[in-house]
């Protein structure tokens, strides 16, 4: 009687005090400690970072917290962080890529957001990690069951097409599926110097994740068995995809295999190609009258083409993180940031900044669905059932084996390799990673 | 006295020795260290086993090193002979004869190739050879009438091209003021009783000039052979060794192991290691040759 | 070179005024060749350059026209974008200077008396020593930046500038030594024997009476080595971060991204590369000769 007593007695003032808190709770505050602390950031020059870079100045004013960033490109951004790493520095906020954060939180580089969720002070009684879409919570900021990061700058890959040219040729609407696109739309679109489709294949992440995961995918097939880990590019299904994207290949421009992000959308932004798979996070670039001469009106989103095995489409994009080499001022400092960022009540300035936001909620407002083309695609690409959480494994061997990826698939697509040679060659070194990882003699839990 | 004369020059070179020493040699003896072991360097928590020469064996199996080897010494053995035979005949014409005041200029300008700094003229590279505006494809288009759109940097083999393009412009300078240099130390007396014998601009160029042009072309060759073995910065920035590996040179592909993409340390070093004893032979094989006796 | 063909209509005359006359229009051919030749040269070898400064100097829209504009109203907006403090391109430069300047001087001070004892004094061994400080100039820079990273990321010194300076040591102290022992060499011994008798000390005829005879090697030494840290990139790479960097490492962080911003590209190029072309300019007579290395005397 007594314990119920006391129990419930603790109960009441835990929750007065959460109450308490909720109200008393104010960024203002939270950051007070903090105030005049600089912490330094990693950006792209994408146009998500752009428009986080115009809410900064809200938040340095709210906080007193000032927010440093430097914009690198994304092909060195790997290199850049492991190299500062490993040297004991690095950039207070850590933005992983969703393929990174298995290597960066097995080698301890990242801090697990946990601490902070339960640190009163810091801890936005509003945070609501539900608020996320799970998709995004669980593949770019949780490894192990331990968050990491909160999502940011997200990306589902959609099909953008140019309703007008697809018109005057004589198509009412764009591929439904790969096949479609390769037998029907290919042939039609193809000529006189334009060509039906381009796929950004230039070497590095861009050939490994947007090209050859892609592929595979759309046939059903993966680069490692998920439960064995032993590497499946022989297989039928896989063979398929690789074959696929060959025979893609005369309705592509001759230069696709040294085509990144900004070519493929300048690409269609010119005209010259009618339809793309990218990522959603290009839309304002794509709707950009300055860049693009591609008018609104023309303008088609939709989800990627359906594959042999549904609607697989690319997963990419990026969490915020802490960086466990800075100090504890910093880490509190980048983790406010983090938290406000990404918060409920921001995405929609966010959104109308130029970003992507992972939070759900934004995107029931039905004026930005209706302002936005990608948002519809977008959310059913990233719901349940649909998405590929396992899109490229995110385990620490992930950019190791990127780069072999990347080699072997630039040489399959230029003729250099088979689609049968290049995928043993990738098999056997994914073998050799994964043998010396431990994954095959159970030193190393089977995570991807 | 006896003891200041030997003590003196190990003062005078004592300091150089030290800290060349410090930054020259002990990295190289810890590369041998860790080329091994197993050394990753984007997972710490794998540890640093000794391996025997394991990293050696994957680097002697693998074909992508191999790959890189092979094209390096095609870079080099295309762009060298093409530097020389050019150079030679822009130091032929730079010589003597009419336009002086233009021989003077194109001499002038010669050295702004050589000041350049390799990753600037790499940019350049990648600007010119643009498939959509860069100026090659307009002055193609313009010759052949047609709109050729060459995709130099996307084609494998044009990107190569593409490299030694760069390469060439910006070294054969050298090799014009090197041999110019070797021509100007010919004796004028020597030519003129020659030009008696013969007009032949050959037989000139055999027997008289080509004495004096010996040293510069040794010199070309070595200093040359050591860069272009070197080579890194212009093509980082021209193709990063793209599209797929087709001009990815034997140092690219290092730093891309060791630094850039796999991080292991270990397989790297090895690599590093191997390039070592190729150069200092190659090296060794030269000075003792150019510098015959000279310093015995 | 002689031809044998003979103009249709050119007048039977001796063949003596035919060949004075083959002669004089072949001597004319010749001279139109050369200067053709003449003007391929320099066309060719200031083109790339020029063609940088000029599209430094164009506004962002006339870069992509099609036909490339050779003509326009310039602009110096991606001067001021490059300078301004999103890519802070002055202060990659400083940098560049600091880290050229300090290993030149480092240099100087430290391979000058080596190469001063290596001319001047015997001892045993003294040719593989020789030897060994010239292979420096042939070492890959690649088989040292592996070994230096590691150490230097667990001595916590990357992103120190001292590092860098360190690096370039590698090899600027060979271009020294290499070009001043050639250059001692050439002294008479004499000079310092007399100075000997007279009771001077081996620092004092280094200093007063030898350093001053070799000015030219020092001067040609230092401007290459000057040349060659101001233009590395790959010790820079991966050895300097931040606000630390030189400016070739800057020049290569623009080139990914949505839109290469090739007038921004375009003007850092321009900045980096100007102060060493009129730098090798006013000093190009010598600078030939210092490439050799001596190897040709």
């Amino acid at each position: 009687m007594k314990r119920t007593a006391l129990a419930l007695s603790a109960a009441v003032t835990a929750l007065l005090g959460a109450q308490a808190h909720a109200q008393s709770w104010s960024l203002a505050a939270a950051a007070a400690p903090y105030k005049g602390t600089t912490v330094s950031a990693i950006f792209l020059d994408r146009p998500g970072y752009k428009a986080a870079a115009a809410l900064i100045p809200q938040f340095e004013k709210e906080t007193g917290i000032k927010i440093n960033f430097e914009v690198v490109p994304y092909e060195s951004t790997n290199q850049r962080y492991v190299l500062d790493f490993t040297s004991g520095g690095g950039a207070d906020l850590v933005l992983s890529d969703v393929v990174w954060i298995g290597q960066f939180a097995d080698a301890g580089w990242m801090v697990p957001l946990d601490k902070f969720f339960k640190d009163p002070k810091l801890a936005d009684p509003a945070l609501n990690l539900k608020g996320f879409f799970p998709v995004l919570l669980n593949s770019f900021g949780t490894w192990n069951n331990k968050v990491y990061g909160l999502p940011f700058d997200n990306y589902s890959g959609l099909m953008y097409y140019n309703k007008c040219s697809l018109k005057a040729a004589g198509f009412s609407g764009p591929p439904k599926t790969w096949d479609e696109l390769l037998k029907v739309y290919g042939p039609k679109l193809t000529g006189g110097g334009k060509y039906a489709f381009a796929l950004q294949s230039r070497r590095g992440e861009t050939q490994s994740a947007d090209s050859f995961m892609r592929t595979l995918w759309l046939a059903g097939g993966s680069l490692i068995d998920p439960k064995t880990f032993q590497p499946t590019l022989g297989s039928a299904a896989s063979q398929r995809g690789l074959k696929f994207r060959q025979d893609l290949m005369k309705y592509m421009p001759p230069g696709v295999v040294d085509m990144d992000h900004n070519e493929v959308v300048n690409a269609f932004n010119q005209g010259t190609v009618p339809i793309i798979t990218e990522w959603s996070a290009f839309y304002p670039t794509i709707t950009d009258p300055k860049q693009s001469k591609i008018g609104l009106n023309c303008l088609g989103v939709t989800t990627e083409p359906l594959g042999s095995a549904g609607l697989k489409p690319a997963l990419g994009g990026f969490s915020l993180g802490v960086n466990s080499n800075s100090d504890a001022k910093k880490q509190a400092a980048a983790y406010l940031f983090i938290q406000w960022i990404t918060a409920e009540k921001n995405a929609k300035a966010y959104v109308q900044a130029g970003g992507v936001s992972g939070r759900q909620a934004v995107y029931k407002d039905p004026a930005i669905r209706a302002k936005y083309l990608y948002v519809d695609p977008m959310v059913k690409s990233w719901s349940a059932g649909t998405a590929v959480p396992a899109f490229r494994p995110r385990f620490a061997e992930w950019p190791q084996i990127s780069q072999i990826v990347a080699e072997n698939g630039t040489k399959i697509m230029l003729g250099q390799l088979s689609t049968v040679a290049g995928a043993k060659t990738i098999d056997d070194q994914v073998r050799a990673i994964l043998t010396k990882a431990g994954y095959y003699s159970g030193k190393k839990l089977k995570l991807q | 006295m006896h003891t200041q004369r030997r003590i003196t020059p190990f003062v005078f070179l004592a300091p150089a020795v030290l800290v060349l020493a410090v930054v020259g040699i002990y990295p190289l003896i810890f590369a041998a260290w860790v080329s091994l072991h197993t050394y990753l360097l984007a997972q710490p928590n794998i540890p640093h086993d000794f391996v025997w020469l394991s990293n050696y064996l994957t680097v002697l199996k693998d074909g992508s090193f191999w790959g890189a080897i092979g094209r390096t010494l095609l870079y080099l053995g295309v762009s060298l002979p093409i530097q020389i035979a050019l150079g030679l005949g822009i130091a032929m014409l730079l010589r003597r004869g009419p336009w002086g005041r233009l021989r003077g200029f194109a001499r002038v300008a010669l050295v702004i190739p050589l000041a350049m700094t390799p990753v600037v003229t790499g940019l350049i590279g990648r600007l010119m050879f643009n498939q959509d505006f860069g100026v090659v494809n307009f002055a193609l288009n313009s010759v052949t009438g047609q709109t050729v759109g060459t995709e130099w940097l996307g084609n494998p083999n044009l990107a190569f091209v593409t490299i030694l393009l760069m390469e060439i412009w910006q070294w054969t300078p050298f090799a014009a003021l090197i041999f110019l240099s070797g021509l100007t130390a010919v004796p004028v007396e020597v030519e003129e009783a020659a030009t008696l014998e013969t007009r032949s601009f050959w037989a000139m160029l055999r027997h008289i000039q080509l004495p004096f042009l010996l040293p510069a072309l040794t010199a070309i060759l070595i200093l040359r052979t050591a860069d272009i073995l070197k080579q890194f910065d212009m093509v980082y920035t021209l193709t990063s060794g793209g599209p797929g590996s087709s001009t990815e040179l034997i140092n690219l592909y290092i730093t891309r192991i060791g630094l850039r993409g796999a991080f292991d340390q270990g397989v790297a070093s090895a690599q590093a290691i191997l390039m070592l004893v190729l150069t200092t032979v190659l090296s060794r094989m030269y000075i003792r040759y150019l510098y015959r006796g000279d310093n015995a | 070179m002689t031809t044998h063909s003979t103009s249709a209509a050119a007048v039977p005359r001796t063949a003596d005024q035919l060949a004075v006359q083959r002669a004089r229009r072949s001597s004319r051919v010749k001279a139109a060749l050369h200067g053709f030749g003449l003007l391929v040269v320099l066309f060719g070898t200031l083109f790339p350059f020029l063609w940088m400064v000029s599209t430094s100097l164009k506004t962002t829209n006339q870069i992509f026209s099609k036909p490339p504009l050779l003509l326009f109203t310039g602009t110096l907006e991606h001067y001021r974008t490059i300078l301004g403090e999103q890519y802070n391109v002055g202060g990659s430069l400083v940098n560049s200077l600091i880290v050229a300047t300090t290993a030149t001087v480092l240099a100087v001070l430290l391979g000058t008396p080596a190469a001063y004892a290596l001319a001047r004094f015997d001892f045993r061994r003294k040719d593989d020593l020789w030897f060994w400080f010239i292979s420096n100039r042939f070492m890959s820079p690649v088989v040292i930046i592996l070994p230096v990273y590691l150490l230097a990321s667990q001595l916590r010194l990357i992103g120190h500038p001292g590092l860098l300076i360190a690096m370039y040591l590698t090899f600027s102290i060979p271009v020294v030594v290499w070009i001043c022992t050639d250059q001692f060499r050439s002294i008479p011994r004499e000079l310092d024997e007399a100075a000997m008798v007279d009771g001077a000390s081996p620092g004092f005829i280094f200093l007063r009476i030898a350093l001053p005879l070799a000015l030219p090697g020092v001067v040609v030494s230092s401007i290459l080595s000057f040349i060659f840290s101001w233009n590395e990139l790959l010790f820079a790479l991966f050895l300097t971060r931040g606000d630390g960097v030189t400016s070739p490492v800057r020049a290569t962080n623009f080139l990914s991204g949505y839109d290469v911003p090739w007038g921004a590209i375009m003007a850092t190029g321009t900045l980096i590369v100007l102060p060493v072309v009129i730098f090798s300019l006013l000093v190009s007579r010598h600078l030939v000769q210092g490439l050799t290395m001596g190897a040709i005397k």
